[in-house]
């Protein structure tokens, strides 16, 4: 090699020191949120002498007693319950026909589960808007989000239950079943579901972190879900608002922790499958 | 296919029998089963959703995009949304999603290569790509309640800044104007950008490394010439990834500020407000265009993916 003693050390300390500021970058926005939200200080006077004082979580449970939290939180649950199951009911029949039958098609389908981007959210609902004086029965009802959130989760859903699907040998398992006499239905409910149980359980976490954290939707049609709550709470009481925002984030890192696990778990399988995938590419 | 149907006869129909031994042994159900046009319909529930739930929307929007004021077929509307404070809203949409996609570009590059290279400790890796996971999803709510906590005008960081002798606010400083927005937009955008490139820094070989030192170039030589432009798809497609992701949004960009330059909530504006008959179709045009926007640089994204999987597949 013919680096200098000094570059390699300038080598080796970028990287440190990248790191470092990203620390920094990352954990600072959500330490000041912690103090604004628990330190029971008027924000002016915060500062390093009163770093220790006054910590309390009587923001939260203030904002607990508020007449419309229950109410919010409720309906941003029953959303997030229907939401992840119609997204289980439409995609994993789809996907697992996809690989089955057509795998022609993947390239095809994934590419319509990405729309959802170019599609964003505020266009999505400006057509909400335009369509609604012809669906009134149907968009009135808050429960009418349901299929707009499976459509803003879908690029991450689709893809969790696509991994999932390429880890297993789907084809020797529904053939084994069915010569064995199996319906189709049994296969679906008794060989498929258990084998996807990983990307099912991670598909459905991930349904819920887009539903309890969406806001535009149910921001410009005046629903008041959990986030929307979120926003009004903070304008008579910033505290509660970051207080609230604060707890709705642990939710949902716990819930991303919990698809690093279980995706780990799996980790094992999907090395040997990208593995035998590579040599069909190479053949 | 029809031919398949008439009794083969005399030796041709025993050498169409040879060729062809399942066919006589199947049911009816297993032909139909088979035939690869049929095999499409089992994707009509899904198409159907995404018909019903996303394009008829999407293709609402463009048709009252496409209405004059007089309610006849024309491009007025679309005229008025690129013209005037409708053009400048989109210019400084696209300087902010620019930057910040630039900005995430750089560092989530720089910090992708720093994770997948250190060697120790053994969990940084893990610690570097899980949080990347999380904190890439973190638009929204939280996100802008942080910032506003840290670099809001009574925030702590700019206390600490102001310590320090650099007054944030003393010059045109906001977190609803271009700079404060790259700021709260990094915060999901490094992120989402170490999850797309880290698979490509993988994909980097130490062979390639060891065979261009062997042939007398230097570090420099080797990011010239091999490094960057075997990783350029993925770091374009970064970009075009982060700029759509940070055009976008509107939940973070709506806590920050009421700045009716941000596209999103110009559109959502124009969406709520209380606006005479056909000027609301200036909204959906807005809306038409950013969908437009979004799909041009998705369809790049897309194409420089499947050039990149080229390296990490071999």
């Amino acid at each position: 090699m013919r680096q200098s003693r000094s570059q390699r050390a300038l080598g080796r300390l970028l990287p440190t020191l990248v790191l470092i500021a990203s620390a920094i970058f990352f954990a600072f926005p959500l330490l000041a949120m912690a103090r604004f939200a628990f330190q029971n200080l008027q924000v002016i006077d915060l500062g390093w002498n009163n770093l220790f004082e006054k910590w309390s979580f009587s923001s939260v449970t203030a904002s607990f007693s508020d007449d419309f939290f229950a109410e919010a939180l409720t309906l941003s649950l029953k959303l997030a319950v229907g939401t992840a199951l119609f997204t289980l009911g439409l995609l994993v029949p789809t996907a697992v026909w996809v690989h089955l039958r057509l795998p022609k098609a993947r390239v095809f389908v994934e590419f319509l589960t990405i729309l959802p981007y170019v599609i964003p959210a505020i266009a999505l609902v400006a057509g909400i808007v335009v369509v609604k004086p012809h669906a009134r029965w149907f968009l009135n009802s808050d429960y009418s989000l349901i299929p707009f959130y499976v459509v803003l989760a879908l690029p991450f859903t689709y893809r969790s239950i696509d991994t999932g699907l390429r880890a297993i040998d789907l084809k020797v398992l529904v053939e084994a079943s069915r010569s064995l006499g199996s319906t189709w239905i049994a296969t679906l409910f008794r060989v498929v579901i258990p084998n996807l149980r990983a990307a099912i359980i991670s598909s459905t976490f991930l349904t819920v972190a887009v539903v309890l954290g969406e806001y535009t939707i149910s921001d410009v049609l005046l629903k008041r879900t959990f986030p929307s709550f979120m926003a009004q709470y903070r304008q008579s009481d910033p505290r509660g608002g970051y207080a609230l925002a604060i707890l709705a984030l642990l939710g949902t890192t716990l819930l991303f922790v919990a698809i690093g696990i279980l995706s780990k778990s799996r980790s094992t399988r999907p090395q040997q499958v990208s593995r035998s995938q590579e040599n069909e590419i190479l053949v | 296919m029809a031919i398949v149907n008439i009794p083969p006869l005399g030796e041709e129909g025993a050498v169409a029998q040879a060729t062809a031994p399942s066919h006589f042994w199947r049911t009816p159900i297993d032909n139909i089963r088979n035939k690869k046009s049929l095999a499409w319909f089992g994707l009509v529930p899904f198409f159907l959703f995404l018909i019903l739930f996303l394009l008829i929307p999407a293709i609402s929007v463009f048709a009252q995009a496409l209405h004059d004021e007089d309610g006849s077929f024309g491009f007025s509307a679309m005229r008025e949304a690129i013209s005037g404070q409708n053009l400048d809203a989109f210019i400084f949409s696209l300087k902010f999603s620019a930057g910040a996609a630039f900005v995430g570009v750089v560092f989530g590059g720089f910090l992708a290569y720093a994770a997948a290279t250190a060697k120790r400790p053994r969990w940084l890796r893990n610690i570097v790509s899980s949080f990347s996971g999380v904190a890439a999803n973190m638009g929204g709510l939280p996100l802008a309640f942080a910032f506003l906590s840290l670099l809001g005008r009574q925030g702590l960081g700019t206390k600490i800044l102001n310590a320090f002798g650099w007054d944030l606010y003393a010059g045109d400083f906001k977190l609803g104007e271009v700079s404060g927005l790259i700021t709260v937009y990094s915060y999901f955008n490094i992120p989402l950008m170490v999850l797309v490139t880290l698979p490509a820094i993988d994909g980097l070989k130490t062979s390639w490394r060891e065979a261009c030192a062997n042939l007398g170039g230097s570090a420099w030589t080797y990011w010239r010439r091999v490094g960057l432009p075997i990783l350029a798809p993925s770091l374009l497609g970064g970009f075009l990834l982060l700029f759509a992701n940070s055009f976008s949004a509107y939940a973070t960009a709506r806590q920050l500020t009421d700045n009716s330059k941000i596209v999103p909530l110009r559109i959502s504006f124009f969406l709520g407000g209380d606006i005479s008959i056909g000027e609301d179709a200036v909204g959906y045009s807005l809306a038409a265009w950013m969908i437009i926007l979004m799909g041009i640089s998705m369809a790049a994204y897309w194409l420089l993916r499947r050039r990149a999987e080229r390296w990490s597949n071999s």
